[in-house]
């Protein structure tokens, strides 16, 4: 600012001298005046030359200064911006989710739970700018022994590595790219205390399988997932259970009563012989829809038992869409799978209460909408309609055979029927966008003794 | 059929292992000026935000300041900064230019880093914050629409820009 105040000095300096009340007669002093007014002017020029200069040269400091004070600033982010994440260190990071039932079978009271579902805790590194280590370990009904209904799990266990601007590789025990639900499972992330029994019979949420896997999007709003991995060991299908595997809808989605469920390996000392693929598309280039599909395919591990059994290959594909509309949030997802050469299983395994099926599907449509939000808080209502059958076909069953026992289990009631049309009214209740209560009632038409009032509350962080 | 991908998979992925490991970036800082404000010049504007300013920020936005994170320019026709945001774990840093009135024009994600939530980068998605100025409320899910399975990194970015008009209308627009 006084650079600028400094330029008009000799400005006024000039002035004041022409303004000034002198005597302007052609006398012979007339002469020495204009030389001595030239020696002024020139004088003056030379002043306003180094103002000039000295002006440059400020100008340039204070864009120097400018830039090294953004620079700083950018260093500062670095190590504060990241710093609040890990606390211990800024490439660790902690995090974790976890969710709490209440489920109530309103044809029978006595059945009634409360189970601490699921306590998660992750552990990420990050190795350089390119390389990221994330794992998530889970406790599950709270308390794990060999006495214990709990379990203790990896449930991801990987290595991430951005090979390029399109392209990421990873490594190790990861999440299968099927559906709306399995890879981001949190409970902040889907309405109802539990999650829909089409992602979790039909696909196996958490579903996760070890292997390696490429990823990537595309500013188009494409993204793709291809991978190889472990795939189902059928040898672990438990095909003659003597008592229902389930009575509860809780039991139904926690007892691996549904195909994969049962067959998956999570990487248990997992057969490693046969190997599966995947390839899984999204396309989410129109902002608030989500449309996608994948397919899994592989050869399995058979049963050992009886000897001689033919190979057999699983595949799983679905396709699903989600569409958020301002406050509305339609989703939907369909999912297939199939065993092949189920029928030379069955016929080794005649008179079983639970044979091999050779297919299974299920599907729903959801829809919720976001009646009221404050500051974080949230409170949704939300209906779902699903299907499920987990014995969609079979194969191999002989005439006179049911696929069902027919009969009253021990407990003096009918066996559970591998299918069911679910209707689910709720609402979730967000207290911020990382603590949620819930509460549903869910409609079973076919097996109506699952029919169940259920309040839950889960967290993510 | 897989046997052969299984063969095609690993010298692919021994390949692309080998490179350096430096940060994803997809635009620089430069490219990301030249592509919003081609060859005009642009002068770096000191963004020193005082306590009083931090503050007014914070109520303003709803968002948390981080000292200097944020760095400006000014062109004859607007503004450009970059800024950055963590979006689950990790920075994702992007640029934004404003028109002369404050209006969003562009935004561009600059470098992200984490193994999911990358659909951020679509086109689509970022468009919808042209035009958009200091008072228009810009939340996720509302006026901003989602990503399904991008949720944390569209609902960050989303804070940062709105964190970063609100800096413009009390830190510079004012000044």
């Amino acid at each position: 600012m006084n650079v600028v105040n400094n330029r008009w000095v000799p400005v006024a300096l000039v002035a004041a001298w022409l303004a000034a009340p002198r005597a302007f007669a052609a006398d012979a002093r007339s002469a020495v005046s204009e030389e001595k007014l030239e020696q002024q002017i020139t004088q003056l020029q030379q002043q306003l030359d180094q103002l000039k200069a000295q002006q440059q040269e400020l100008k340039a400091q204070n864009e120097a200064l400018a830039a090294q004070q953004q620079q700083q600033a950018a260093q500062a982010q670095a190590a504060s911006a990241v710093a609040p994440a890990g606390g211990i260190s800024p490439d660790l990071s902690l995090w974790g989710y976890g969710e709490i039932y209440y489920t109530h079978p309103v044809h029978d009271a006595a059945l009634t739970e409360f189970d601490l579902a699921r306590a998660v805790f992750g552990i990420g590194y990050r190795f350089d700018e390119r390389t990221v280590f994330n794992s998530e370990f889970e406790v599950e009904h709270a308390v794990a022994s060999a006495s214990d209904a709990g379990e203790f799990e990896v449930e991801q266990f990987y290595v991430d590595r951005q090979l390029a601007g399109w392209a990421s590789l990873k490594a190790g025990l990861f999440l299968m790219p099927f559906g709306l639900l399995n890879e981001h499972h949190e409970p902040t992330n889907y309405y109802g205390v539990q999650r829909n029994f089409v992602e979790t019979l039909i696909i196996p949420s958490t579903w996760r399988e070890g292997g390696v896997g490429f990823h990537g999007t595309t500013s188009i709003g494409l993204s793709w997932d291809v991978g190889l991995t472990t795939g189902m060991n059928l040898g672990n299908w438990d095909n003659n259970p003597q008592d229902p595997l389930y009575r509860t809808a809780l039991q139904l989605e926690d007892n691996d009563v549904a195909p994969l469920q049962a067959t998956h390996q999570e990487l248990q000392l997992a057969d490693a012989q046969h190997l599966s693929q995947y390839v899984s598309l999204n396309y989410s280039g129109v902002p608030g829809l989500l449309v996608g599909g994948a397919i899994f395919t592989g050869d399995a591990a058979v049963a050992t038992v009886p000897a001689g059994l033919p190979d057999q290959r699983v595949t799983l594909w679905e396709g699903h869409a989600r569409w958020t509309p301002g406050a509305a949030d339609l989703s939907a997802v369909y999912a297939r799978g199939s065993i092949s050469n189920t029928a030379a299983y069955n016929l080794a395994n005649t008179g079983v209460s639970n044979p091999m099926p050779a297919q299974f599907l299920g599907y729903y449509v959801q829809g919720a909408y976001t009646l009221w939000q404050r500051a974080g808080m949230r409170f949704s209502p939300f209906v779902r309609w699903e299907h499920y059958d987990m014995g969609a076909s079979y194969d191999g069953i002989p005439p006179g055979f049911t696929t069902v026992p027919s009969g009253l289990a021990a407990d003096g009631l009918p066996w559970p029927q591998p299918n069911d049309r679910v209707w689910t009214f709720g609402a979730n209740f967000y207290i911020n966008p990382h603590v949620v209560f819930k509460a549903d009632y869910q409609d079973f038409s076919v097996n109506g003794n699952l029919t169940r009032f259920d309040l839950g509350m889960g967290l993510s962080y | 059929m897989i046997p052969g991908s299984r063969i095609v998979v690993l010298p692919l992925a021994a390949i692309t292992l080998c490179q350096p490991a430096q940060a994803m970036s997809y635009l620089s800082v430069e490219q990301a000026q030249q592509l919003m404000f081609g060859s005009r010049p642009l002068t770096p504007l000191p963004l020193a935000l005082n306590a009083t300013e931090i503050g007014a920020i914070e109520r303003d936005s709803g968002v948390k300041v981080y000292a200097g994170s944020l760095r400006a320019w000014k062109a004859d026709d607007g503004y450009f900064f970059t800024d950055a945001v963590i979006g689950k774990h990790d920075l994702i840093n992007y640029a934004v230019a404003l028109s002369a009135d404050g209006k969003v024009r562009q935004v561009e994600i600059l470098e992200y880093r984490e193994a999911y939530g990358g659909e951020v980068r679509n086109a689509g998605w970022r468009a919808q914050f042209v035009g958009r100025h200091h008072g228009d409320p810009l939340q996720i899910g509302q006026d901003i629409q989602n990503i399904s399975g991008a949720t944390l990194s569209c609902q960050h970015v989303t804070d940062g820009i709105r964190r970063l008009l609100s800096t413009y209308a009390i830190a510079i627009a004012k000044r």
